[in-house]
């Protein structure tokens, strides 16, 4: 019977899904009626899987290796190809795709990595401070601004693997994915303000961090004060 | 440093509202009152540009290709979702 297949394989393992998903996937007042089993596989296929490359690429900066990257990345789509009669068409289907991967790796990736959580407390208060800076507070000046074109794609990514994971995911979505930060806090399932706080700690790492590997790589950089 | 006694109070705005300007997070009106703040004045047009490079340095670093294996798996792992909800069904 399509579109009630609402019943669990254990073979799923569904806990992980984001059934709290707000606006993105409230349920239709009229299903589509009479959408066959291979219609929506053939529907599925064309919207969602165009996004394996992007997931993928995600899915390696948070597990920080291709082993686990392509597991996340077939366990999102699992998920996301059993509760697609869920997404409500239309609707922002990619950010749908994030949060399922997300809830996956956070779910199942992080318990086996076992990274050391950062007990950092993460208040609004935080990225407001970011009004007492001043011009010179970046970490970089401008001149710099160009030695960064030269710095090497391994060399970011090896800067983003530093920060810590929710700061490294929230930079990543805003910056790579170009979410707007009310979409980032549904992904990451939290307020907007530590959206903002993420993104204002997790930047500043990591402009600091890229000084760092320009240096290195005999390009001169002064930092300015780094706060 | 600050860019001089006219609009030193301008630039504290602007500074504040960078990440917002460059993250497309300020309504029109917002945003063309800092794009007229970047029109003359250096110094805050220097903060921008850098925020403005890490966010495409970053950009442009992650893009990666998946493993066509991996297209192929997705792809029959959907069909093994399917077979296993068509049986219960």
């Amino acid at each position: 019977m399509a579109g009630t297949c609402t019943s669990t394989s254990p073979r799923l393992a569904l806990h992980g899904l984001p059934l709290g998903w707000r606006a993105m996937s409230e349920p239709t007042d009229a299903p589509t009626p009479a959408e066959t089993e291979e219609e929506r596989t053939l529907r599925f296929e064309r919207d969602a899987l165009p996004y394996l490359d992007q997931l993928y690429s995600a899915a390696m900066r948070m597990t920080r290796n291709p082993a686990d990257a392509e597991d996340l990345v077939q366990e999102t789509f699992a998920k996301a190809y059993a509760a697609f009669h869920q997404f409500k068409e239309g609707t922002n289907l990619k950010a749908w795709l994030y949060r399922i991967l997300t809830n996956t790796f956070i779910n199942s990736y992080r318990k086996k990595q076992r990274e050391p959580q950062q007990s950092m407390t993460e208040d609004v208060e935080d990225w407001q401070l970011a009004r007492a800076e001043s011009h010179t507070s970046s970490g970089l000046k401008s001149a710099e601004v160009e030695a960064l074109d030269h710095l090497a794609d391994s060399d970011v990514k090896e800067a983003l693997a530093q920060l810590p994971e929710d700061f490294r995911l929230a930079v990543y979505l805003a910056d790579v994915e170009g979410f707007p930060y009310k979409d980032i806090a549904e992904i990451m399932d939290t307020p907007i303000g530590t959206v903002m706080s993420r993104l204002h700690r997790g930047r500043r790492q990591l402009r600091s961090l890229l000084a760092d590997y320009a240096r290195e790589r005999g390009m001169k950089v002064e930092t300015g004060a780094v706060t | 440093m600050s860019c001089g006694d006219p609009h030193d109070k301008d630039c504290a705005e602007a500074l504040a509202r960078m990440v917002f300007f460059i993250d497309n997070e300020l309504a029109d009106a917002d945003a063309s009152t800092i794009q007229k703040h970047l029109d003359d004045c250096a110094p805050c047009v220097d903060v921008y540009a850098l925020e403005r490079a890490v966010k495409a340095l970053v950009a442009r670093s992650c893009a990666m290709h998946a493993p066509d294996e991996l297209r192929e798996r997705v792809l029959l792992r959907i069909r093994e979702v399917r077979v296993t909800y068509t049986e219960e069904a």
